[in-house]
């Protein structure tokens, strides 16, 4: 109720200006595409012709390739529920030790591009593996590569969305009481009896909103099955869009709308039964101190400490030797010794070619300003919708939160199909401009800014912006002394998620780019497929030292952000155990966030 | 730069060619970046006021690109060097291209570029059969390939990838007999047929599968580096491609691009596709190491206007039977 009171006054003064504002982002970014792509593809050439679309759906190639899409998403969330999950109980409830770099090495794995993680796996294995070879362990010639195919797909895919189950995994591990946890201690319950009879029945709904999400980014990955199908010709949705757009041209876009469509269905329905199920599940009360670790785990902590170490091996580090090594030879198939070693396909990708050079130029310019403008975006955004929007706002956080969960190829589509002929009225043209990929970052990533930003702004008390609006200061003032100030870390925290997931983003961009203006992950793909894999590999290399180093600024900026806006997060190691028995957490330290103030984003 | 071109090259007499040509000039092509690069990086030093910037893909998707940018009305690309003839002629039937009337073509032999100057072969890139060193069966014939020891071992470049592909699938099921019938027998035997070159490049000389249809410089070049694998010309003779440039008919920079054509089929340019490891279209341009004789290669010949009117019906038939 105190909602109605507040919001009049705000309102009149010029409030209504920045619901339009932010109404028109969200039809601009997220509306106006999606229902550009849904005019094609039920209605291509203007007139309603859903049998064409249907056609386009109940192919041979379609059908083969949506069930390659299922299967692969679905044997990869069975992979990485139970990984993410049994991570998230060693760093969130055990007293190992590394838990707070172990949670970052994980979730850094995640935030290196899908087909810099495929790359690296691709190479890993095989008769031609690099580090196989040195080690003289490669298989005989002749034997397939094991990452192509069904098989690797669903090995990486499911690889890489563990660390995604184990960030809501641990944000819903955090939202269980301490005092649970005390009143089974009391009763003297075993750690183990209450993990499996308090902590998993609290976690179930997360635990099925998790499996739906690595689901859902399982359908819309376009990067692993596109290295890793593709040769053996095994396509996913996504690969197949790809590949008819890009083999036979825009006469395609009436077909390739309709499969959008339905992969867009698939992940809107998935994520839309995952956020009734996480948001039913939640169970801590507002005077509750939130969960902390309180397994000791004795003698078996060195067990966990290995599990956890193996874990980040295989998902990380590994990987990542593959790909030096692979950079690191003349030609694809030797081994890496003394006599081989060369850095000329580092020299070749950062010193000769142009098109290189100038894709990481690109990559920056595009990911930087699209991050910038976001988080420019992103504080009169929250700002509106948490104190202006009323029971607007709800509609509008969920058109937003689809939007990132949406394949990125799908985006693409709707942004060709906007802007292929010239803008009506302007007769500007955005088609083979930098333009196009910035339009499509933004409609992109609006969510992953917005989140921390919403976050930031359902923790300033109202009661500071009355005082200031009390002393005469208008919308604009407060927005500027009040609001600004305390957002800022969490806006360039977003901006900076933004800019790491933009930075070697391939999905997007695949579709979107043209003379001069294409991305790294562009060049990555095109050297990979043009039979240059150990440039390739030398220019993964250098995508996951920007990667890494964006997200260490990023760790750096971790104090001054509100409570889990970083989503390797772990609470601090030791203070738990202090005096031998679970403490209360530092009520300042991690405050459970106001009750109905909760960011709406939770991707 | 632009004030100080016209002071340089009236001081400089080797610059003297490159007055007045200046300006963005915008290349598509299906060559491998690495070259692509040396070819554009040789052409700049020649006139080094022009700008080239170059986009590369497979030829079926440098021509998708094209033709989304014909719709949006905006045309990128004042040059094209790419894999075929056939698609240029396709070009060349929608006025999209520009002829270029003052190229001098007086060292080639007729046939090789288009008499009526509207786009000029660059060299002539064979399709043959690469073997990974470590398989004990060497395949000398394209009939080699439908045996046993080929089982599950045998990839290829798909036509929906490459131009070269294309036209090597036109080739050979205008020359064996039975037509497509040979690929139903390849496809029996396990092969398969997902990406471009580069793929079977990589899973050849990586030993995933030991067999290959595949252009011929990428695994000579790649064993001159090192990498365990053979290129065989098949007894049959091999299906070819001449990489052909043209001036598209919008170019923004015409100048430029007659003087990128120019450059290309100069006996310099020319010179540069040998160093590079191609066989190249003049006829008093030696070859490559690791080739035999020019005399020596059979090539099998094609009817580029049947190729032309079966464009679609052949990477149809090529989807169906390998499941594209």
């Amino acid at each position: 109720m105190r909602h109605r009171t507040t919001n009049k006054p705000f309102l009149e003064r010029g409030g209504f200006g920045l619901l339009a504002f932010v109404a028109l982002v969200v039809f601009a970014f997220e509306i106006l595409p999606a229902l550009r792509l849904l005019l094609t593809a039920l209605a291509p050439g203007g007139n309603p012709d859903p049998a064409k679309a249907l056609a386009a759906l109940s192919g041979r190639s379609a059908l083969k390739a949506a069930q390659a899409t299922l299967e692969t998403a679905f044997f990869s969330t069975l992979l990485a529920v139970p990984l993410g999950t049994a991570m998230a109980l060693a760093l969130g409830i055990t007293d190992m030790r590394g838990r707070r770099p172990a949670s970052f090495l994980f979730v850094l794995s995640v935030m290196i591009s899908p087909q810099v993680i495929a790359l690296a796996f691709l190479h890993l294995a095989g008769p031609a593996s690099p580090i196989l070879n040195t080690l003289s362990l490669a298989p005989e010639a002749g034997s397939a590569n094991p990452m192509l195919g069904r098989g690797g797909i669903i090995l990486v895919l499911g690889l890489h969305h563990a660390p995604l189950v184990y960030v809501v995994m641990s944000a819903g591990l955090k939202r269980i009481p301490l005092a649970v946890v005390e009143a089974a201690r009391v009763d003297g319950a075993r750690p183990l009896s209450i993990v499996i009879d308090h902590a998993l029945p609290l976690l179930r709904p997360h635990l099925l909103g998790a499996g739906l999400l690595a689901f859902v980014a399982g359908i819309g990955n376009f990067g692993i099955p596109a290295l890793l199908g593709t040769p053996v010709n095994y396509l996913t949705l996504p690969v197949l869009i790809y590949r008819r757009l890009s083999s036979f041209g825009t006469g395609m876009l009436g077909d390739v709308a309709a499969l959008g469509l339905l992969v867009a269905a698939i992940a809107i329905l998935c994520v839309a039964v995952s956020q009734i199920l996480t948001h039913r599940g939640e169970v801590l009360l507002e005077e509750d101190a939130p969960l902390q670790p309180f397994w000791h785990l004795g003698r078996a902590r060195a067990t966990a400490e290995v599990f956890v170490a193996s874990v980040i091996a295989l998902v990380l580090i590994l990987p990542m030797l593959s790909l030096v090594t692979a950079a690191l030879v003349p030609s694809y198939g030797m081994p890496l010794n003394l006599g081989t070693i060369t850095l000329d396909n580092f020299a070749e990708v950062l010193t000769r070619q142009d098109a290189t050079m100038r894709a990481f130029a690109n990559s920056l310019a595009y990911a930087g300003s699209a991050a910038g403008l976001l988080a420019v975006l992103a504080i009169p955004m929250a700002y509106t919708l948490v104190r202006l929007a009323g029971p607007a706002r709800i509609p509008m956080t969920a058109v937003l939160e689809t939007s990132y969960v949406l394949p990125g190829i799908v985006l693409a589509i709707a942004c060709i199909l906007l802007f292929l002929k010239p803008l009506p009225l302007i007769g500007l043209s955005l088609y083979a401009t930098p333009s196009i990929i910035l339009f499509a970052y933004l409609a992109r990533f609006l969510a992953v800014v917005l989140k921390p930003v919403l976050a930031g702004m359902a923790q300033i008390d109202v009661a500071q912006e009355e005082a200031a609006a009390l002393d005469g200061a208008g919308l604009t003032r407060r927005l500027i002394d009040v609001v600004l100030p305390s957002l800022l870390p969490a806006a360039v925290a977003g901006g900076l998620m933004a800019f790491l997931l933009a930075f070697s983003e391939l999905t997007v961009s695949a579709l979107l780019w043209s003379a001069g203006t294409e991305t790294i992950g562009v060049v990555l793909y095109s050297l990979e497929e043009a039979g240059l894999a150990s440039q390739s590999s030398a220019v993964a290399v250098v995508i996951v030292a920007v990667v890494t180093l964006a997200m260490l600024a990023l760790h750096a900026l971790g104090r001054y952000l509100p409570a889990g806006t970083l989503p390797w997060h772990c609470p601090t190691e030791g203070t738990a155990f202090a005096a031998g028995e679970p403490v209360r957490a530092d009520p300042n330290a991690e405050a459970p966030r106001p009750a109905g103030a909760r960011p709406a984003l939770t991707v | 730069m632009k004030r100080l071109l016209p002071l340089l090259a009236a001081l400089v007499p080797a610059f003297a060619q490159a007055e007045g040509i200046s300006g963005n000039l915008v290349l598509y092509t299906s060559q491998p970046n690495t070259d692509a690069q040396q070819t554009v990086d040789a052409f700049k030093t020649k006139y080094p006021g022009v700008n080239v910037t170059f986009v590369r893909d497979g030829t079926p998707k440098i021509l998708a690109k094209l033709s989304a940018e014909f719709e949006a009305g905006q045309p990128q690309a004042d040059v094209l060097l790419i894999a075929d003839s056939v698609t240029m002629e396709g070009l060349k039937k929608d006025g999209r291209l520009l002829a270029h009337e003052k190229a001098d073509v007086s060292a080639y032999p007729a046939g090789t570029h288009d008499p009526q100057k509207f786009w000029f072969a660059t060299k002539l890139i064979t399709t043959g059969i690469a073997y990974n060193t470590k398989a004990s069966f060497k395949p000398s014939s394209w009939l080699d390939l439908t045996r046993p020891e080929v089982k599950g071992q045998l990839v290829m470049p798909s036509p929906l990838s490459s131009g070269a592909a294309l036209i090597h699938a036109a080739t050979l099921t205008g020359h064996l007999a039975g037509g497509w019938k040979y690929y139903e027998d390849l496809k029996a035997n396990g092969a398969v047929a997902g990406g471009g070159n580069g793929d079977v490049l990589k899973q050849v000389a990586g030993g995933q599968r030991l067999y290959g249809v595949i252009v011929d410089y990428m695994p000579i070049r790649e064993k001159a580096k090192g990498a365990p694998i053979e290129f065989v010309f098949p007894k049959e003779g091999v299906s070819a491609v001449t990489e052909p440039v043209a001036i598209l008919k919008t170019a923004k920079n015409p100048e430029a691009a007659r003087a990128f054509v120019d450059f290309l089929i100069s006996k310099e340019g020319q010179e540069l596709a040998l160093k590079q490891g191609y066989i190249a279209a003049h006829p008093t341009v030696a070859l490559p190491a690791g080739y035999p004789p020019r005399e020596q290669i059979k090539v099998m010949g094609f009817d580029a206007a049947k190729a032309l009117a079966d464009e679609t019906e052949n990477k149809a038939a090529f989807a169906d039977i390998f499941g594209q």
